[in-house]
């Protein structure tokens, strides 16, 4: 990958390890830079320090104060300019439910359909 | 000849006493005059309620009777026996001297032709003791048969609700272990720790299959049926191909063939259509002959998408054919494998789809063809 590229960083939520080291891998591999997080509000405490976040990336079904789906409501709130894609297995969820023209993808996940969904919002 | 039969017709008229079959008929006879004033009634009678025939006489037919049919008879029956001249099979009580009440049923009739001196209300009763008896059998009988249907009504979808769950908690674990062994496969291993990993990739994928079966069995059962997320802007037939792509990786050593010519638009919900792949894929390979190729036909025409999956191998049965897609139903081969609900489902997707999913067989192949229409046809314009 050529250095004067742009890094773009996408910011993984995810309570399964696992799915989350392997989201994080696919990303990793298509180029991207990876800030992970197990709930939202560890999510929220990572934009809150980091600036540069561009994609959030978050399971919908999850443990804690918020869903993935209020999580991205949230987010668009208070960091309106960071792209939103959500995933379960379970809970569909329509692109109309979304803020900010987000996007649904649905779990599992084939690492070229997830590498995709980011691409759409950000070339890496 | 006929003199002699009216001989003896006579005879046992003068033999028969009136007064006697009257007395103790077995029946209650009670005679009243228009007023429901009894005149008399038959020792029969008196016995089941323990009177004295002169205290009942000068009464109203309705003072025999309890509180509530006392009203019931007037308001009622004595209108109706006024104005339609009879009574047929009425359910009363009447109250015996010792206060007790017996269930009768009761004819009766208002009789215009006798002359003004004769009563004219006659009633026959009969007990009923043991109609009531077992008409409140039945009733019982009645009620515990429909106690027990509900009952095994809740039992079933409490079963179906406790299936949903339990699939539904299964499914994370396994994306999981998926995760896994999608990462581990990246890493390096020797040839038989790469063949350890393959093969429990295919185990990840037939467990999940399963698990989405008996989720949307569950879930169509409890009324949900199948939702469709529809995607008309992305292409079916990348779906098609990692279905094919798995199933391959999963069953070395068979040969699947697979055909596209996906020239249109499909309106379809891409993942449901995928499982319906799966499941038939699936299926023909377990039930299909081992030396033979699983061939896939998937291709649109101008208004329809057909996907045809087709297996080698003994014919499926005539009366088998018909019970295929129903849920349960596993053939009677040697291979008995899964919940039998593969099917099922497919042919649930397909009717979701406004689809249908047809079966042939015979010694040549089997065939499993989907067909569903390009657009849906219930759009209504706003």
């Amino acid at each position: 990958m050529p250095n004067t590229k742009v890094i773009r960083t996408v910011l993984v939520v995810e309570d399964d390890t696992l799915v989350r080291m392997y989201g994080t891998d696919i990303l990793e591999d298509a180029g991207y830079e990876v800030l992970e997080a197990t709930n939202a509000d560890e999510a929220l405490a990572i934009l809150s320090e980091q600036r540069d976040v561009h994609v959030l990336f978050s399971d919908v079904d999850m443990p804690g104060s918020m869903d993935g789906l209020d999580l991205a409501h949230v987010v668009h709130e208070r960091w309106p300019h960071i792209h939103l894609l959500l995933t379960s297995g379970h809970h569909p969820v329509q692109g109309s439910d979304l803020p900010n023209r987000g996007k649904f993808v649905r779990k599992p996940w084939s690492s070229e359909v997830l590498v995709e969904r980011i691409r759409g919002f950000l070339p890496a | 000849m006929s003199d002699t039969l009216n001989d003896t017709v006579a005879a046992q008229a003068v033999v028969l006493d009136f007064e006697d079959l009257f007395e103790s008929a077995p029946c209650g006879y009670v005679l009243a005059d228009r007023d429901g004033r009894i005149v008399r009634t038959n020792r029969t009678l008196l016995g089941w309620l323990g009177h004295a025939h002169d205290v009942l006489v000068g009464k109203r037919i309705s003072d025999l009777m309890p509180i509530v049919g006392k009203i019931f008879y007037e308001t009622h029956l004595a209108p109706t026996l006024h104005m339609q001249g009879r009574l047929n099979e009425v359910a009363i009580e009447l109250v015996r001297q010792d206060g007790k009440r017996i269930p009768m049923l009761v004819n009766a009739v208002a009789n215009d032709s006798v002359d003004e001196a004769q009563p004219r209300l006659r009633f026959a009763m009969f007990l009923a003791a043991e109609r009531r008896g077992y008409e409140r059998g039945l009733l019982e009988a009645r009620n515990k048969a429909e106690a027990a249907v509900a009952t095994e009504r809740a039992d079933a979808e409490l079963r179906e609700q406790f299936i949903a769950v339990l699939g539904h908690d299964l499914r994370n674990p396994l994306a999981s272990i998926s995760s896994g062994i999608r990462m581990l496969d990246k890493e390096s291993f020797t040839a038989r720790g790469k063949k350890v990993v393959a093969l429990m990739a295919g185990s990840v994928v037939r467990a999940s299959g399963l698990i989405d079966n008996v989720l949307d069995f569950a879930r169509g059962r409890l009324g949900g049926g199948i939702a469709l997320i529809r995607y008309t802007d992305e292409p079916l037939e990348p779906v098609l191909r990692q279905v094919v792509a798995e199933l391959r990786s999963v069953t070395p050593g068979r040969e699947i063939t697979a055909h596209y010519a996906i020239n249109e638009p499909v309106d379809c919900d891409h993942i449901r259509v995928g499982q319906l792949l799966s499941n038939l894929l699936g299926n023909a390979l377990t039930h299909g002959s081992r030396d033979e190729p699983v061939r896939i036909e998937a291709t649109t025409t101008d208004d329809e998408l057909i996907i045809a999956v087709s297996n080698g191998g003994e014919p499926i049965p005539p009366d088998a054919i018909e019970r295929l897609f129903q849920p349960f139903f596993r053939g009677h081969d040697r291979v008995r494998q899964g919940l039998g609900l593969g099917l099922h489902i497919a042919s649930e997707i397909a009717r979701a789809h406004d689809g249908t999913l047809v079966a042939r067989s015979d010694t040549i192949a089997t065939t499993f063809i989907f067909t569903m229409p390009l657009t849906r046809p219930t759009d209504l314009p706003d």
